[in-house]
């Protein structure tokens, strides 16, 4: 393995359930992800992609095989290792937003940096420069009920890289927003972590999005099964 | 790759301080509902606690109030009633053991009131010694302590004039047959008998038909400076036949006797009622709102928390609650004893159960609040990319 991947991915499988009752989702994935290369995982419900995004977002165990982030077998760390390094290496973009209800966007956004040690402050400052940088800066003491779901969309792109995490991971980041915001959210996404060199793998399958991939990887019955699509970053 | 060095866990913990408070205070609901639960156990408990204590208070006030350092009682006395006589032979062998500055009997009988409309109540009769009035009356609101020394004159207790035909100071009664006159009159004095009526010891004889000679206690107060105990070990070898106790050792015999045949079994059922239902309330809405909740604390763990940091979180909540919820209940207790507040009740809420009862609260809502934290450790991070 290179220290240029950011995700090197070898056999990995899962197995949900136990006797007649098991389901394999990952049936031995092999998948390496450069630093700073925005990978798009595509696939029908069910295929396993959101299962290896868990996995190597280390929220899930696999089953088997090996995950390594930045040169680290992450599957191979004790369970009690594992929120430090969700917390320092990885931000989170969930399909739902999953914003706290009773905090405001700046709160919400600062929240990961205070939980990292910075003082109230200056988490409030990065915060705001977040939330300026997505194009709401008019709106940092909105709770997340007073927000569109666009605007939700961009506070929690704005959560995820307030901690300054080398890797990002964003589960149907467009699932919940009509096309023109999709499109708005993947495209400030990709534009905000090129900016500081951060690996992104997105799990969709909006094919509207799907263009603004350096790389995709196709998924379907728990097994990679072709490249879709290339393109130079 | 390595993860960097753990944070300082104070400054972590003050985070989640503040989120669990944020979180509480957004789900107003949930807020009032659990407040409730602690509102509840803490009123009831409290109210419970204060009533008792205000019981026993009226069983033992008597004993407090003697001014006797020792009293000398029939064996196997654990509450203050009449009961068997002792001769005066008794009271001069306590006058003359060394350390005894004074030594006096006292009566306690039951005599029957006879009312101007007819019919009869009963009073607890108490014979006192002049001029010691050891064991005498106290809290005069009418009259005061000299007019014992007026012959044929007896002091009842104000809150029961009504109800012993509309007395007042200088009405002329029949009491045990005689004829009596209305000197003054205290006010509280209702222990769980009859209320208490004061008159001089052998003007009580005569009422209650007891020889001269004979007492239902001697009442006995140590010479300044001699050690009370030493007196009571003293009489107690010179009087083997009674019992010689201290004036607490006395008051503490009848709240235990009380608690243990009377009043205690009711009392901590009811007060434990209290505290199970707030404990119910308490660990239902906390379950509730973390169910309520689920994803923002799967999103937490996502994102980096631990389980103990949400322990932390919970208790935090439980924390708050415990003890918005018993400041704001001891304060409904505190408005609730003054109004009962009368002569045959003093609710008393001793200032340590202004520390206990917040810290016991605390308690009942950190184990309430494991329900929850069972919830929340069972929760599978990876539940947010469902």
């Amino acid at each position: 393995m290179t220290t240029e991947q950011a995700i090197r991915a070898r056999g990995v499988t899962k197995v949900f359930g136990a006797g007649g009752l098991e389901y394999h989702a990952l049936r031995g994935i092999d998948v390496d992800v450069a630093r700073g290369e925005f990978l798009m995982l595509a696939g029908p419900s069910g295929s396993g992609k959101t299962t290896l995004l868990s996995i190597v977002g280390c929220v899930l165990a696999a089953t088997s095989g090996s995950v390594h982030l930045f040169g680290e077998d992450v599957t191979a760390l004790a369970p009690s290792r594992l929120p430090d390094l969700r917390l320092r290496r990885i931000g989170f973009i969930f399909q739902g937003h999953n914003l706290i209800a009773s905090l405001s966007a700046r709160e919400n956004v600062a929240l990961v940096a205070r939980m990292q040690g910075f003082g109230k402050q200056e988490a409030g400052r990065r915060a705001e420069a977040l939330l300026d940088r997505v194009g709401l800066g008019d709106k940092v003491d909105n709770l997340p009920a007073q927000l569109s779901g666009g605007q939700r969309q961009r506070v929690a792109i704005a959560r995820a890289l307030a901690g300054e995490p080398p890797l990002v991971l964003a589960d149907e980041p467009t699932a919940a927003l009509d096309a023109q915001s999709g499109l708005g959210v993947t495209e400030l996404l990709r534009e905000l972590c090129r900016e500081h060199g951060r690996t992104v793998v997105v799990v969709t399958h909006d094919s509207r999005i799907f263009h603004l991939a350096d790389r995709m990887v196709h998924i379907e019955d728990g097994r990679i099964v072709e490249p879709l699509l290339e393109q130079a970053s | 790759m390595t993860a960097s060095p753990a944070l300082p866990r104070l400054a972590r913990w003050r985070v989640l301080a503040e989120l669990g408070l944020r979180m509480m205070l957004h789900d107003k609901a949930k807020l009032v509902g659990t407040l409730m639960g602690v509102i509840f156990a803490v009123v009831l408990g409290v109210q419970q606690l204060s009533i008792l204590f205000g019981l026993l208070q009226k069983n033992t006030m008597f004993i407090d109030n003697s001014a006797a350092d020792l009293w000398i009682v029939p064996p196997g006395t654990t509450t203050l009633q009449t009961g068997g006589l002792m001769s005066d032979g008794v009271l001069a062998r306590a006058r003359s053991t060394e350390g005894v500055a004074l030594a006096e009997p006292l009566l306690f009988q039951t005599a029957t009131l006879k009312k101007p409309s007819g019919g009869t109540e009963p009073v607890t009769l108490v014979g006192t010694s002049l001029p010691a009035r050891l064991g005498g009356p106290w809290n005069f609101v009418a009259g005061g302590p000299e007019v014992l020394e007026q012959p044929d004159t007896v002091v009842f207790e104000d809150s029961e004039r009504e109800k012993y035909g509309g007395l007042d100071v200088g009405s002329v009664r029949e009491l045990a047959g005689q004829r009596v006159r209305v000197g003054g009159f205290t006010w509280g004095l209702l222990p769980f008998g009859p209320a208490y009526a004061f008159t001089e010891l052998g003007h009580a004889r005569d009422l209650t038909g007891v020889p001269a000679d004979k007492m239902s206690f001697v009442l006995v107060k140590v010479r300044p400076g001699q050690d009370v105990d030493a007196v009571k070990a003293r009489l107690a070898e010179r009087i083997p036949e009674l019992t010689v106790v201290t004036r607490s050792e006395y008051s503490r015999s009848v709240v235990i006797t009380l608690l243990k045949e009377q009043l205690g079994a009711s009392f901590a059922t009811s007060t434990s009622f209290g505290l199970i239902i707030g404990f119910v309330i308490v660990a239902l809405s906390m379950f509730s709102s973390v169910l309520d909740n689920l994803r923002e604390f799967g999103t937490l763990k996502a994102i980096g928390c631990t389980n103990l940091d949400l322990a932390l979180l919970l208790f935090c909540q439980a924390a708050l609650y415990a003890l918005a919820g018993s400041l704001i209940g001891l304060g409904l207790v505190g408005q609730m004893a003054e109004g009962i507040r009368g002569p045959k009740l003093v609710p008393i809420v001793p200032p340590v159960l202004l520390a206990i009862v917040p810290a016991l609260m605390l308690v009942v809502c950190v184990v309430a609040s494991t329900l929850a934290l069972s919830r929340i450790r069972k929760l599978e991070p990876g539940m947010v990319f469902r």
